[in-house]
């Protein structure tokens, strides 16, 4: 270098520039060494992760069909604008919400209180803007797909249910997986996840892990914004069995009709094949949609809906069949008839009690709503004597009430295959210590309310059903249940074949049926007295049918102290029969809560019942009976003298 | 005597320096191809390549002397072309930045502030190229200053920060080699360690520097943490597309690549040494950090050998600016300096920026083939 000189260090100093630029080269080197060699595995899972995304394909969920192949609940295909988060990016949400509430006809309110509920989800999280759209709205998402690529239509199957509420209570609701039960062991080792529609009641929640199938999905690699490059592999979603419930639709309907046309529409109506258990139909009233928990309960008027279910003193959400208590009134006096005889306390030559208008036991007088002479147990059940019953309780005593109470299984679950079944409560020593503290002692007055079917006596429909239909039956006691068969899918040992399947008591340890060891005349006497309920001038003669020979029994249940049993608290109405009487082939009760008289309300409704049963299997007009606008004089009745506790 | 030139010159024509230019543009060529299969940039890439090589080979031999001579005159038409572009009508503005101009017949756009890189380049060497026996005084600073601030204050107008900030370098190393006494050099650098957080915080307080700005420097101050759908996104899908390259290569890079599903931006231009790295994997990232250390080294060999202050200066204040720009867009890619739109030079697609670089090899190819002239 010529031109160099020595003062300056040029030598050094080109050096220096040298230097600098291979260190800045080293520095990027290392860095290059621990992003890709180092981390490297790291980074390109997350690489790999972002540009993979499982669609998931959600699973057609089983259909249930009644007993004869009509279908009751099925899945149908809806399609939701929905909008992907992850395409957002950074756009704020609030500037979206005129556009879309205009364009798609949503509340413009309810978008933006959905939009800030999810600013605390993570991001994949799409929002539904809107459920079920229509053809409109489908077309309009498609218009924009250049102004709003983050508006996405997916299409999604939902549950639909009858129309009104037809069959709430038995087949239940299906809904998005709680947190609550997102955390407990049984869901999570079913391998659910957020998200995850599952059956939240009724026939949907007892057999939700037959009717849900396994979700597929599409495994597909998308670009930055979402948009689907290529399909790595697909996942068929595997569909949930078909159900086929004991259900007979047209007695179902006739059940709800008759409760809906009743005189206060609450109440129960059951109705159940004695000879296995199978229910036929099951209505409780007032009832709900269905639809709102699949299909409305994620809108702000669904909520409301909901609230409102919820608070309403009528209880709606509530199956009265197994969820309610009732006191059985004179219903009770068939099993007290058969364990009376089964005990001794009367034998079947010598079953003549006093009636005595009443029994006084110490200083209190109960009276019998009628005067009876001293009949026999035939006698007593067809005018259903209290006087007799009294004194009939009394002979047996608590110990014997209770043993009557093991022996029908009252005081446990019938193990129905529908959730949420209440234990009745049942006369007992220790049941009056927890109800009268202050007089523990179980007392003869006691034992005398405890035998006709009120106080300590508060039973649910369907336990007592199965207790009288057991003994027309002669003493099997069937549990109920509502399934008939789950269908099986695919061939066996194919892949994904899954069994077919018919009702196993939940509780494998429990005999079905149960067996009561009835005598053959004992068993005869009592239906003849129940037989003339019915069609020997007894409280229920208003629904007898030549041909077919009903058995039943009429029901006045107390629900306030004598006197006071008018406008909302009259009595509640009971009719328990089955069908023909000596050889039964259905059995039906009727609850319709404080309308009165058990012969005048309950019995007409199950009437009505029978006779849809008998044009169906009989192919012919049921026999004439008694015309139904002239109802029989009010049964004799028990009741109480003193207002006494009012239970209920 | 031509004749004779010629003969010497094909000797001492450095072609290790020229052909690793020519294959680093080559192999850039082909990573553009991967990130933009499509487009028609790997195409324009080859055709600037071609360019370059004629006006490389154009300025080679050419004497580097009667150029820099007229080095005003470059250096006065660079600056029009930067107020030129800044006109509307000829100006063409992408993503807010008025920086390129149109070429007529739809041929597509350049980038003036690359080429006057060059011309800056040579009017500092013309300037501080005189034989100097003592050290730079303070009005010969000040005008060197001037010259670089004139383009740079241009350029801020586009406004293209980035540019300007590759401009800084190559008045710094003309500055160092023009005998800047050294204990001033320690005191800038000093000074500059202090006061460039300080500077920082009055622009974040006067707002100066604007908020896009610093949170892409925020970004690189924890890039995992950052939010990576914001503004650390370009970051960290760029250390994605890196760190995915492993050590030999992406596997599914012929399939789904960051920067075929566009989850990489600008693959093509800014990041186009993520796509590399992501390709090729550590290996190839490594050859061409050590392809272009040799090539800094061949060029600053040149300049040792340069026959005058000139030649020598023109030389290093192109590498000063190649280095720099180099490390900072190689250092975005792998995320630890922000976000500048920078390109990579000979790799990232753009014209400009390739012929311009081309046009500065052939400088230092130049002032090589005369050193024995005198």
């Amino acid at each position: 270098m010529k031109f160099e000189d020595t003062s300056q260090n040029l030598r050094v100093r080109l050096r220096a520039v040298q230097a600098l630029g291979l260190i800045l080269l080293l520095l990027l080197g290392i860095r290059l060494y621990k992003v890709q060699v180092v981390d490297g595995t790291r980074y390109a899972g997350i690489a790999q992760n972002q540009r993979r995304r499982r669609l998931p394909i959600a699973a057609p969920r089983g259909i249930i069909f009644d007993r004869n192949g009509h279908p009751l609940v099925d899945s149908r295909p809806i399609y939701n604008v929905i909008l992907s988060r992850e395409d957002l990016r950074g756009r704020e949400l609030a500037t979206l919400v005129p556009p879309l509430a205009e364009g798609l006809q949503v509340d413009q309110d309810l978008l933006k209180e959905r939009f800030e509920q999810v600013t605390s989800q993570p991001a994949f999280e799409s929002i539904l803007v809107k459920q079920d759209a229509n053809p409109g709205d489908i077309a309009w998402v498609e218009a924009r797909k250049l102004e709003l690529p983050e508006l996405r239509v997916e299409q999604q199957p939902q549950r639909r249910y009858p129309p009104n509420g037809l069959l709430s209570h038995v087949l239940g609701y299906v809904g998005e997986i709680s947190p609550e039960q997102l955390k407990q062991q049984s869901y999570q080792s079913k391998g659910l996840k957020p998200g995850d529609i599952i059956g939240q009641s009724g026939l949907e929640h007892t057999y939700d892990d037959y009717l849900r199938g396994k979700d597929g999905y599409r495994e597909v690699v998308v670009d930055s914004r979402g948009r689907i490059q290529d399909e790595i592999e697909t996942v068929e979603p595997q569909p949930g069995q078909d159900l086929i419930s004991t259900i007979d639709l047209d007695l179902q309907l006739v059940a709800e009709e008759q409760l809906a046309t009743s005189a206060t529409k609450r109440g129960v109506i059951i109705v159940m094949d004695p000879n296995n258990g199978e229910v036929l139909a099951l209505a409780s009233y007032p009832t709900f949609d269905l639809n709102l928990f699949s299909q409305r309960i994620a809108t702000k008027e669904g909520r409301a809906e909901y609230a409102a279910l919820l608070n309403n003193p009528e209880t709606p959400l509530m199956n009265r069949a197994v969820q309610s208590r009732y006191m059985p009134g004179s219903t009770w006096k068939i099993p007290m008839a058969v364990a009376g005889l089964q005990q001794g306390a009367i034998t079947i030559d010598r079953s003549n009690i006093a009636c005595g208008g009443g029994i006084t036991i110490g200083n209190k007088f109960t009276r019998c709503m009628g005067h009876h002479g001293s009949p026999d147990l035939k006698a007593a059940i067809t005018h259903s004597c209290d006087g007799y019953f009294y004194r009939l309780g009394l002979k047996m005593g608590i110990d014997g009430i209770v043993a009557m109470v093991e022996e029908f299984d009252l005081n446990k679950r019938t193990g129905i295959d529908i959730p949420n079944e209440v234990i009745s409560w049942t006369p007992s020593r220790e049941f009056k210590r927890r109800m009268q503290p202050r007089d523990p002692e179980w007392r003869d007055i006691d034992t005398v309310y405890a035998s006709f079917g009120q106080v300590y006596d508060v039973i649910t429909p369907i336990s007592l059903l199965r207790a009288v239909a057991g003994i027309g039956m002669g003493g099997n006691l069937y549990i109920p249940h509502l399934l008939k068969e789950l269908k099986p899918i695919g061939q066996e040992g194919s892949e994904g074949y899954r069994v077919s399947r018919t009702f196993q008591p939940l509780d494998p340890s429990r005999p079905n049926p149960k067996v009561v060891p009835i005598p053959g005349d004992i068993h005869r006497e009592v239906v003849e007295g129940m037989w003339g309920v019915v069609n020997n001038g007894g409280t229920g003669r208003g629904v007898k049918m030549v041909g077919f020979e009903i058995a039943g029994k009429t029901g006045t249940a107390q629900v306030v102290g004598l006197g006071k049993d008018i406008g909302k608290n009259k009595d509640h109405s009971w009719f328990i029969s089955y069908a023909p009487a000596y050889k039964p082939e259905i059995s039906i009760v009727a609850l319709i809560e404080n309308s009165g008289f058990g012969g005048r309300h309950a019995a007409p409704a199950v009437r009505k019942v029978y006779d849809v049963y008998y044009r169906k299997t009989r192919n012919e007009e049921p026999p004439g009976a008694v015309p139904l606008a002239r109802t029989p004089k009010p049964e004799t009745n028990k009741k109480p003298v003193e207002g006494q506790v009012a239970v209920n | 005597m031509v004749a004779r030139i010629q003969k010497r010159s094909i000797r001492d024509f450095d072609w290790v320096l020229a052909l690793l230019a020519i294959g680093l543009v080559a192999f850039g060529t082909t990573q553009i191809r991967h990130a933009m299969p499509t487009e028609s940039y790997w195409a324009k890439q080859l055709i600037g390549l071609g360019i370059g090589v004629v006006a490389m080979l154009a300025i080679s031999f050419t004497d580097y002397r009667k150029l820099l001579n007229i080095a005003p005159a470059f250096y006065i038409f660079g600056l029009l072309l930067l107020v030129l572009v800044l006109i509307p009508s000829i100006g063409l503005k992408i993503n807010g930045q008025r920086a390129w101009i149109r070429l007529p017949g739809g041929i597509g756009q350049f980038q003036p502030s690359e080429f006057v890189k060059v011309t800056t380049a040579m009017m500092l060497a013309h300037y501080f190229g005189r034989h100097r026996a003592t050290a730079l005084t303070l009005k010969e600073t000040a005008i060197g200053v001037l010259i670089l601030a004139l383009p740079c204050a241009l350029i801020l107008l586009e406004p293209d920060v980035g540019s300007v900030i590759t401009y800084l370098p190559i008045l710094g190393v003309v500055l160092f080699l023009s005998a800047v006494r050294i204990r001033l050099v320690i005191i800038s650098i000093v000074l500059s360690v202090i006061l460039l957080p300080f500077a920082y915080w009055v622009g974040v307080e006067t707002n100066l520097v604007k908020g896009y700005q610093q949170e892409r420097i925020n970004v690189i101050l924890d890039p995992e943490r950052a939010d990576r759908r914001g503004f650390g996104y370009n970051t960290w899908q760029s250390i994605l597309t890196v760190g995915e390259g492993g050590l030999f290569g992406s596997q599914s890079a012929n399939e789904f690549s960051q920067s075929s599903l566009k989850f990489l931006p600008e693959p093509h231009t800014d990041f186009i040494f993520a796509v590399t790295g992501g390709n090729t994997g550590f290996i190839g990232g490594i050859i061409v950090l050590l392809a272009y250390g040799i090539l800094l080294s061949r060029l600053i060999g040149a300049a040792r050998r340069a026959p005058d202050r000139p030649g020598m200066l023109v030389i290093m204040a192109i590498v000063g600016g190649l280095t720099f720009q180099i490390f900072i867009n190689i250092g975005m890619a792998l995320g630890i300096l922000p976000v500048i739109g920078v390109p990579l030079p000979l790799m990232s697609a753009g014209l400009a920026s390739l012929i311009a670089t081309f046009i500065a090899i052939g400088f230092a190819i130049s002032v090589q083939l005369r050193r024995f002239v005198n």
